[in-house]
């Protein structure tokens, strides 16, 4: 068994390692993270998690309910630390794995990974406390320098294959004769709670010629003046073949801690910004960890005096001009684990339940399955630069992924190890 | 005196309520009926229904279901402290917004990208400051002005706590720039009770606030007093009065008790009502 290995088995069982092997932990992480872009790719299928927020046991529940490292392909959004108990355990255990795995876990920035956040909300104080001294914050906060802003999640399936067995509760949308399983939502058990099933899109290019002719576009953001492209180039899921065989090609999926940016138009600016430097309050690198998705048309500012709000036109705008399907960001707690907002076009998932061990919320994560339909064969270019350029431009919309939620709940009491906290009667005054 | 059920720690709410056994606690005490309530954050629709009703999102932990009630049952006369009707009265006009701290450096750093993005989206007090200090049934008995204050010495006597619990309201994280959080606390002992509603708010690097609202009733005197304090301060001088002394500052900037202390009085009410013909 290697040292890291070992440290890995240390960490699962929640008891942390010496700080000369987190210093070696943290440089050997820096020096896999500087060779990732600002947007990692990320091939389906993947699991996509939300704020963790130092909630080590229910880190454990979600690795129980969504699979192992590396079994399971995992891409977390960020938000590893602060606010829980645990936010070492959780961080360095998350930090381990991406050394040992590094092609089977994905970590991208949240905002609380800042040395500024992280002074207040509790990540430093834990290590104080923890290690005696702020090595250890230093050593971390040099990898959250690191982190990746962002990741596309390429050649996900627009179709889920059913999961069983159904509960007698499950909400659904009938199955009709061709077609497929959208989205589906099981509990913590592996029991569906909840399916929704749309028409099997046929991919023809005389097809969709003709629904070109017959729709509007799809979106008032087609640039004028682009030409109308009826196939995708070679080699994509978009070429299909002519005589109407099944498509399952969905667009990219963009994953990001908080949201959009008004400077950022194309996935590509993101891999423009100089990313290795503490969390900035302005431009670009700031709003992508910070931002919300809201009810309004838009672009706005958050009443707080910093921050940008940005409506459902924007996110349609963008993930047309990028040939995304989906948007999936964490940030903000949702009671239910997970929200889809703008049609589908964005998605807030949430893997800290009972949030801050009081809040009684459930988490969810989001599992993509991966397209089998061109043989494996990843459209690689989504996202890349010069894609953008109409090149790949959807011919009738790419479909969103087949989405399947699994909703878990905070790990029993007992194995939490947390001390309870029974409301004790004081005589306040 | 009767009590129905034993208290539920917070952190054991969630698997009390999804074994449908959550029941709202309570205790008669000499004609009196106290009733508390806790239960998970609203889920996404009544979160939905309650943004429409008040004018406001709600805070991002919302706790619609708790509640605190004080009634006497013959007289009728009853208090409630709930979320909504505390979130009802912060300001939704953007009036007497508050500014984060770095609002000027973000604000200015933007002025060639904003271009058009200048619509702040639905102004409101995002702080969530409230004056609530309980909602009386309609039909119960008015409070009065009064100059009768809280007998203190009598609850610091340690008389035998009967029944206590603490039931938070609402909290919110300021997107990370701090805490606001309405949180109502209750101890009822053989003769009198007092119960405590907090609004507490930290905005990191601006200001510190805080509304308390304490209920005294007398049981043998059938006697409520309310007493309603406002305190407030900046951030910068509190940070300095506590660097002059040994305590950890960080610490007491997170301990509502402590700055309780510290915080100068802005407003004082004090009320009182007898349920005596």
């Amino acid at each position: 068994m290697s040292d890291l290995d070992k440290a890995i088995a240390q960490l699962r069982a929640c008891r942390l390692i010496p700080e000369a092997q987190v210093r070696e932990l943290c440089y050997k992480a820096r020096e896999l993270l500087i060779e990732e872009g600002n947007v990692v790719s990320v091939d389906a299928p993947v699991t996509i998690c939300g704020d963790i927020h130092g909630q080590f046991h229910d880190l454990m529940e979600l690795f129980r309910v969504g699979g192992d490292v590396p079994d399971t392909n995992y891409l977390f959004m960020g938000d590893f630390v602060d606010r829980g108990f645990y936010s070492l355990e959780s961080f360095l255990l998350l930090l381990c794995l991406k050394v040992r795995y590094p092609d089977r876990i994905t970590l991208i920035r949240g905002n609380h990974e800042s040395r500024q956040i992280t002074t207040v909300y509790g990540f430093y104080d834990e290590c104080i406390r923890k290690y005696g001294s702020a090595n250890v914050w230093r050593y971390c906060c040099e990898v959250f320098d690191y982190l990746a802003l962002g990741a596309l999640v390429l050649g996900a399936s627009s179709e889920l294959d059913p999961s069983g067995p159904m509960m007698d509760t499950t909400q659904s949308t009938m199955p009709i004769d061709d077609s497929e399983l959208e989205t589906e939502v099981l509990n913590s058990r592996g029991e569906v709670t909840m399916s929704t099933y749309r028409p099997r899109q046929r991919s023809s290019s005389t097809l969709s010629t003709d629904s070109r002719n017959i729709s509007p576009p799809r979106d008032i953001s087609a640039a004028p003046g682009q030409p109308p492209i009826r196939s995708g180039a070679a080699g994509t899921g978009a070429s299909g073949d002519a005589g109407g065989s099944l498509s399952s090609r969905t667009g990219a999926v963009l994953c990001v801690h908080g949201g959009l940016s008004p400077v950022i138009d194309t996935v590509d600016k993101i891999r423009l910004i100089d990313r290795k430097q503490e969390v900035p309050h302005e431009g670009a690198m700031c709003d992508l960890l910070w931002s919300d998705p809201d009810e309004i048309d838009g672009w706005g500012l958050s009443p707080r005096g910093a921050g940008f709000l940005f409506g459902g036109d924007i996110v349609k705008h963008f993930n047309y001009k990028n040939d995304l399907s989906l948007v999936a960001r964490a940030h903000q707690l949702v009671m239910e684990g997970y929200k889809e907002m703008f049609d589908g076009g964005i998605v807030t998932v949430w893997s800290a339940p009972n949030y801050c061990y009081r809040c009684g919320n459930v988490a969810a994560i989001l599992e993509l399955g991966e397209d089998t339909s061109n043989g494996g064969t990843v459209t690689r270019s989504n996202g890349d630069v010069g894609r953008s350029n109409g090149i790949l431009g959807p011919t009738m919309g790419v479909r969103s992924p087949g989405r399947r939620y699994r909703v878990f709940e905070a790990a029993a009491q007992d194995t939490r190890g947390m001390p309870a906290k029974k409301p004790v009667a004081d005589y306040f005054l | 005196m009767t009590r129905t059920l034993e208290t539920i720690p917070a952190d054991m709410a969630s698997t009390a309520l999804s074994s449908g056994l959550l029941k709202p606690n309570s205790i008669s005490v000499k004609g009196f009926k106290i009733t508390t309530q806790k239960l998970p954050i609203l889920k996404a629709d009544p979160i939905e229904d309650m943004a429409r009703n008040l004018g406001i999102a709600p805070p991002e932990m919302i706790f619609g279901d708790n509640f605190i009630t004080i009634e006497h049952q013959q007289t009728q006369w009853r208090i409630a402290f709930n979320a909504f009707d505390a979130l009802d009265r912060v300001d939704k006009t953007g009036a007497s917004m508050l500014k984060v701290a770095y609002s000027k450096e973000w604000q200015k750093s933007r002025e060639n990208t904003h271009e058009g993005i200048k619509e702040i989206v639905k102004p409101f007090d995002w702080s969530y400051t409230t004056d609530y200090a309980g909602t009386v049934n309609p039909g119960s008995r008015a409070f009065v002005a009064t100059t009768k204050p809280i007998p203190i010495e009598l609850l610091k006597r340690p008389d035998p706590i009967l029944f206590y619990d603490d039931v938070i309201l609402y909290e919110d994280e300021l997107a990370d720039n701090g805490i606001a959080m309405l949180s109502c606390k209750i101890r009822v002992m053989p003769s009198r009770l007092l119960l405590l509603t907090r609004f507490f708010m930290r905005l990191d690097n601006v200001l510190f606030r805080l509304r308390d609202t304490r209920i005294y009733v007398d049981f043998d005197e059938m006697e409520i007093i309310r007493e309603y304090q406002s305190r407030e301060c900046g951030y910068e001088t509190v940070r300095q009065t506590l660097a002059t002394t040994r305590d950890d500052v960080p610490a007491v900037m997170r301990d509502p008790n402590r700055l309780s202390e510290i915080l100068p009085l802005i407003e004082k009410r004090l009320e009182r009502v007898t349920l005596k013909d």
